[in-house]
C-alpha cells in the first residue's frame, strides 16, 4: 500500500503531513497559501488539527524564564509598568523579572541625572490590603571611560541589590569585580562579589543596611577570585557612582 | 513572570478576545495561563532553550498581532496556540536544519520519549487517539509520534529509523489513513 491514487484522498494526506510536521519548507508554504485561499482546504487542516493536536497533552510544560515576558513586552513596544491583571496565585515580584531590570537599566543609563527612583509596587489584588510601598534605589556606576559599567538597584525592604550590566569594559583574566559600599567619611564596606556582564543580584547584610544613605557611593573594584582577602579594595578601582545620583 | 496551570478553555477565548481588542492586561493574564506549555513544546522540538525562547517570544508577539484572526467555533483556543507555536517551531528548524543530520541531531531525534501512561487527565480525545494509535504497528507509531514531537522531515525520520525514504513515506502514509478512518468512524 502506498500513496492513495485518488487525488482527493491525495490533497487530504497533504493536509495530514503539513499538521504532523514531515513536510519540507516549501510543501509547507504551498499549503498554508492554499489554507488561506480556499476553505475547504482549511477546514481539511482544521480536522487534522482535531484529530492529531491531542498528541500535544503528552508534552509536560515548563515554565520559561522571566525574561521572554518582558521581551515579548519589549517587542510588541508596550512600555511603563506592567498593567495589573487580575489575582494570580503567584504574582511575580518585580524583583525576579530580570529582564524588566535590564530595561531599567537601560533607561536608567540614558537618563544621567535621575538615578534615585521610588517605586511603588502596586497591591496585588483589590482584595488584598495594600503592600507596603517598597523603596528601590538605582545607582549608575560609572567607568573612567565614562560609560556607565552597571545600574545598582537597591531593594531595601528585602535587603537585595541587583547588579544589571551597561557596557562594562573586560576585566582581566582570572579577576572578578567587586562591589562595595562607601559610607560618607568611612571605609569601603564589601557588598560581594558579582559577574561582569551577567546581572547578579547580592543579599545585602543588615549592618550595611544602616549605611545605604543618598550620599553613600558604591564602588566597583577588580579582586582576585572571591573577593578581596583584606576586608578592604586591594585591585584598582574600575567604576564609582553615588547613590544621590551625582 | 511565573506561569500558572492551565485554566477553563472559554477563560482562553474570553482572554484571546480581550487581547484581539489591545487588551494588555488579559494578554498578561494569557501569557500566565499557557507559556508553560506552549514553551514545553518549543523545547520539545527544538531541544536548546535559547532557540525555544526565541520561538515562544516570537509566538506571543504573532498572538498579541492576530488574536483578531482567532475563530472560536473553528478550534479551541488551546489548540490555536499550540498550533502556531508548532508552526513557529517547524519554520525554525526547516532554517536551521535542512542540511545533513549530524551525529549530535540524530540522538535528539532519537531522544523521543515513548507514550506516557494516558491518565484521568488526559482528554477523551487523547484517549481516543490513543486507541486508534495502538491498532498500527508498533514502528509505525513510534514514527508519528517522532514526526510529531520533532517536527523532522521525512528525509530526517528516514535517516533517524535507517529505512529508505520511501519507507518512511508509506509507513506514515498509511498511519495517517488508518488513524483517519479509526477517527472517524
Amino acid at each position: 500500500m502506498n500513496t492513495p491514487r485518488d487525488p482527493e484522498d491525495r490533497d487530504d494526506l497533504r493536509h495530514a503531513e503539513y499538521l504532523l510536521g514531515v513536510l519540507d519548507a516549501d510543501a509547507r508554504t504551498a499549503i498554508e497559501r492554499e489554507v488561506e485561499r480556499d476553505p475547504q482546504a482549511a477546514a481539511q487542516v482544521a480536522r487534522w488539527q482535531r484529530h492529531l493536536l491531542p498528541l500535544a497533552e503528552d508534552v509536560a510544560p515548563v515554565a520559561p524564564p522571566d525574561y521572554v515576558w518582558a521581551r515579548v513586552r519589549a517587542a510588541l513596544g508596550f512600555t511603563g509598568f506592567e498593567p495589573r491583571t487580575t489575582p494570580a496565585p503567584h504574582r511575580p515580584s518585580l524583583w525576579q523579572d530580570a529582564a524588566l531590570w535590564r530595561w531599567f537599566a537601560i533607561g536608567a543609563s540614558a537618563v544621567a541625572a535621575a538615578c534615585i527612583v521610588l517605586l511603588v509596587v502596586q497591591p496585588r489584588a483589590p482584595s488584598v490590603p495594600p503592600a507596603t510601598p517598597v523603596a528601590y534605589v538605582t545607582a549608575r556606576i560609572q567607568q573612567d571611560n565614562g560609560l556607565p559599567g552597571w545600574t545598582a538597584t537597591l531593594d531595601t525592604a528585602h535587603a537585595r541589590l541587583v547588579l544589571v550590566p551597561a557596557a562594562p569594559n573586560a576585566i582581566p583574566a582570572g579577576r572578578v569585580p567587586e562591589l562595595w559600599l562607601i559610607p560618607p567619611g568611612g571605609k569601603p564596606i564589601a557588598v560581594g562579589v558579582f559577574d561582569v556582564d551577567k546581572p547578579t543580584t547580592l543579599t545585602l547584610h543588615p549592618s550595611l543596611l544602616a549605611h545605604v544613605r543618598a550620599n553613600a557611593l558604591l564602588a566597583v573594584s577588580i579582586e582576585p577570585p572571591g573577593g578581596s582577602p583584606t576586608g578592604q579594595p586591594t585591585g584598582p578601582v574600575i567604576g564609582k557612582g553615588s547613590l544621590d545620583g551625582s | 513572570m511565573t506561569a500558572t496551570p492551565p485554566v477553563d478553555p472559554r477563560q482562553l477565548v474570553d482572554l484571546l478576545r480581550a487581547v484581539a481588542h489591545g487588551d494588555q492586561s488579559a494578554f498578561a493574564d494569557l501569557y500566565r495561563h499557557t507559556s508553560s506549555k506552549l514553551f514545553g513544546i518549543c523545547l520539545r522540538m527544538l531541544h536548546e532553550r535559547g532557540e525555544a525562547e526565541d520561538v515562544l517570544q516570537d509566538v506571543y508577539v504573532s498572538v498579541w498581532k492576530r488574536a483578531a484572526g482567532f475563530d472560536p467555533s473553528r478550534a479551541a483556543a488551546m489548540t490555536w496556540l499550540i498550533t502556531l507555536t508548532r508552526n513557529r517551531a517547524i519554520d525554525r528548524l526547516r532554517r536551521h536544519r535542512e542540511r545533513p543530520l549530524d551525529d549530535a541531531a540524530i540522538d535528539e531525534l532519537a531522544d523521543d520519549q515513548p507514550t506516557p501512561a494516558l491518565d484521568a487527565e488526559s482528554s477523551q480525545q487523547r484517549q481516543r487517539l490513543e486507541r486508534c494509535m495502538d491498532a498500527l504497528e508498533p514502528k509505525q507509531k513510534s514514527a508519528v509520534r517522532a514526526a510529531f514531537f520533532t517536527g523532522a522531515t521525512y528525509n530526517e525520520l528516514a535517516e533517524r529509523c535507517g529505512v529508505p525514504l520511501a519507507t518512511m513515506k508509506s509507513w506514515i502514509r498509511r498511519s495517517l489513513i488508518r488513524l483517519r478512518n479509526c477517527l472517524e468512524q
